[in-house]
């Protein structure tokens, strides 16, 4: 009942002072002067001589001071008052006369009543706004306090469960490494063993290359989680580029004994900050990715140079080339998608690349070459590093 | 050589360890496994092997430790160390502290073989010279001669600077092991003079590769060690 009531009061209230202030102050004026005429009028009826027409204006007075802005109306009204009651509710009536005793008391008396009751209200206004300003903001400032806390709770939360979740990258990354490790490793000792026949051998040379790509593809797994989250930052050292990329070759080419890859320096001499062992993956992932998926595996090449302030490293066949679906994926920067016809399982490997690059601030890049087959390009920036 | 050559395996993981002990016994060595450190250390006193094979991510002691341990007894053997890919700083560490050799997981067994081979046959030449300074390193086509400061690739001479005949001397005298950035900048530039010379040893041997045609993906003298140091190729 008493929130319906004040709902109310604070619907009228609203509606109240939607209306311009001039026409509102002196609708309100205009109102309780009547009223108060009205009443007096009345009153007089009633009592006869004797009145307290006065009163009765000193409390419309009052209530407009209150419901006004600033003194002027409150004044005019107490003025105006005190004409009414001169004129209509003193003897002689219907004219304006100052002989009758004691008036220009009462007139005084009256104004002075009036402005007073206006300075009050004006305060009493003032003080109530200042409240309500103040009650808002220390609304504020909870409301601020409330959502600072609430940031700093999720601040921490984000950085225990980075904690948690780089204790469980490292305990899968060591706890898958190592069983693979084991079944790669006794799957080639027994591949040396002179007494295998030859169906058992293709099937163990299957275990291996198996357990030796499952290897990789944690490692890939490992390093997008880490590159996509932020949650590592990359460990950036200087290097040289064409030792990352011998070494990118030489794991290649213990995986794939068969296929024909192809490293092609130039004179300049590439040593810029980066993350070895990601950039070292990007490179491994791009050859495979050609011997795998190009359908050539005899003129696999990866060159390195320097174009203006950037190092590239390219990897280019002369196999089958790409697909519309997989140059669109690449150009527009997105993630490839992890499976798919067009991409043939390129997904992961491809996806990680571009993380890694972009992590580095570099450029990644894909297009079929004029004389057949694909080329991946990736850039890293060397700005500066000319000198040397 | 009568008798098999004796290497000790300290690895927790049994399967690993597994196929290590039936490849080192394929080819001809005897393999004494040990699944902690401390049965490790015991079983070195014990049996007095060869080589050690020695992972440093071990359950009871810290692999640094051990390989600490090791390193202070009279009897000397080779340790290789087999640690994962991403724990460099580690195996720069074993590798500073006197370790030999390092393998990264997962590794081949042909690689580890080959290691093992190289760590054996250095360790058989230090027997026989003895402190010996040899005045001629031979590797393949390489001929580094110290007392003529000259240096001839398949016979016909190449001009290096002084620091890079530093550097190619230094991995010579070494060749086999590793050699970490800090273990050559303090031979070439002194105990202070390394400190931010790092660009300096590795603008150094990019153009030693250039003067001897390597290509970092088929070296056929100098190994990168990637994030590690260098190695010149023994075999």
């Amino acid at each position: 009942m008493k929130d319906r009531l004040w709902a109310c009061w604070r619907w009228l209230e609203e509606r109240y002072y939607r209306v311009p202030a001039i026409p509102r102050n002196l609708g309100v004026t205009a109102l309780f002067l009547w009223e108060a005429y009205y009443a007096s009028g009345i009153l007089i009826g009633h009592t006869g001589g004797e009145n307290n027409s006065a009163l009765i204006f000193v409390l419309a007075v009052a209530l407009i001071s209150l419901l006004t802005t600033g003194y002027f109306y409150g004044i005019v009204a107490s003025i105006v008052g005190a004409l009414f009651i001169n004129i209509y509710f003193m003897e002689p009536y219907e004219v304006f006369s100052l002989s009758r005793t004691g008036y220009p008391v009462a007139m005084l008396s009256m104004l002075t009543v009036s402005c007073m009751v206006c300075a009050l209200t004006a305060r009493v206004k003032k003080q109530a706004t200042e409240a309500v300003r103040r009650e808002k903001n220390t609304k504020a400032l909870y409301e601020q306090n409330e959502k600072l806390n609430a940031e700093k709770a999720a601040i921490q939360l984000q950085s225990e469960r980075i904690a948690i979740r780089e204790s469980i990258l490292r305990a899968v990354s060591h706890d898958l490494r190592t069983p693979l490790t084991s079944i790669s490793g006794a799957a080639s000792v027994l591949l040396e063993s002179p007494d295998i026949s030859e169906k058992n051998v293709s099937m163990l040379s299957d275990i291996k290359q198996d357990a030796d790509s499952l290897i990789v593809m944690v490692e890939n797994l490992l390093s997008v989680t880490r590159v996509r989250d932020g949650t590592m930052s990359l460990k950036m050292r200087e290097e040289l580029l064409e030792e990352v990329a011998g070494d990118a070759l030489l794991t290649t080419r213990r995986r794939f004994p068969d296929c024909k890859v192809e490293l092609e320096l130039t004179e300049d001499i590439l040593y810029l900050p980066m993350d070895p062992l990601l950039i070292r993956q990007v490179m491994v992932n791009l050859l495979e990715n050609a011997i795998r998926h190009s359908g050539d595996q005899e003129h696999i090449k990866m060159r390195l140079y320097r174009r203006d302030d950037w190092a590239v490293a390219e990897v280019e066949d002369q196999g089958r080339g790409l697909s519309p679906e997989v140059l669109q994926a690449v150009r527009a920067g997105e993630t490839m998608p992890l499976n798919g016809d067009a991409t043939r399982g390129m997904g992961i490997g491809l996806s990680v690349c571009q993380s890694i690059i972009k992590a580095h601030g570099g450029f990644f890049a894909a297009e079929n070459r004029r004389t057949g087959g694909a080329v991946f390009r990736f850039g890293l920036p060397a700005e500066g590093e000319s000198a040397i | 050589m009568s008798e098999k050559q004796t290497i000790l395996i300290i690895e927790d993981d049994k399967a690993i360890s597994n196929f290590i002990s039936r490849a080192l016994t394929a080819s001809d060595y005897r393999a004494i496994p040990a699944f902690t450190g401390r049965e490790g250390l015991s079983l070195f006193f014990s049996h007095g092997p060869d080589l050690v094979l020695l992972d440093l991510g071990l359950p009871d002691m810290d692999g640094l430790e051990i390989l600490s341990q090791l390193r202070g007894l009279p009897r000397e053997a080779p340790v290789i160390i087999i640690s994962a890919r991403d724990r460099e700083s580690e195996k720069v560490r074993a590798l500073d502290m006197g370790a030999d050799d390092y393998v990264v997981k997962p590794f081949g067994v042909s690689e580890l073989l080959a290691r093992i081979r190289s760590a054996l046959r250095r360790a058989d030449r230090m027997k026989l010279s003895q402190g010996i300074r040899r005045d001629v390193y031979q590797i393949k086509d390489l001929m580094v001669d110290l007392s003529k400061h000259q240096v001839l690739l398949a016979g016909e001479e190449i001009h290096f600077t002084q620091n890079e005949f530093k550097i190619i001397e230094l991995l010579a005298i070494h060749a086999g092991k590793v050699l970490t950035y800090d273990f050559i900048l303090e031979h070439i530039w002194g105990p202070y003079g390394g400190t931010g010379s790092n660009q300096i040893l590795r603008v150094n041997m990019a153009n030693i590769r250039r003067k001897l045609k390597e290509n970092p993906s088929e070296p056929q003298y100098i190994h990168t060690e990637l994030g590690i140091g260098y190695r010149m190729l023994d075999d």
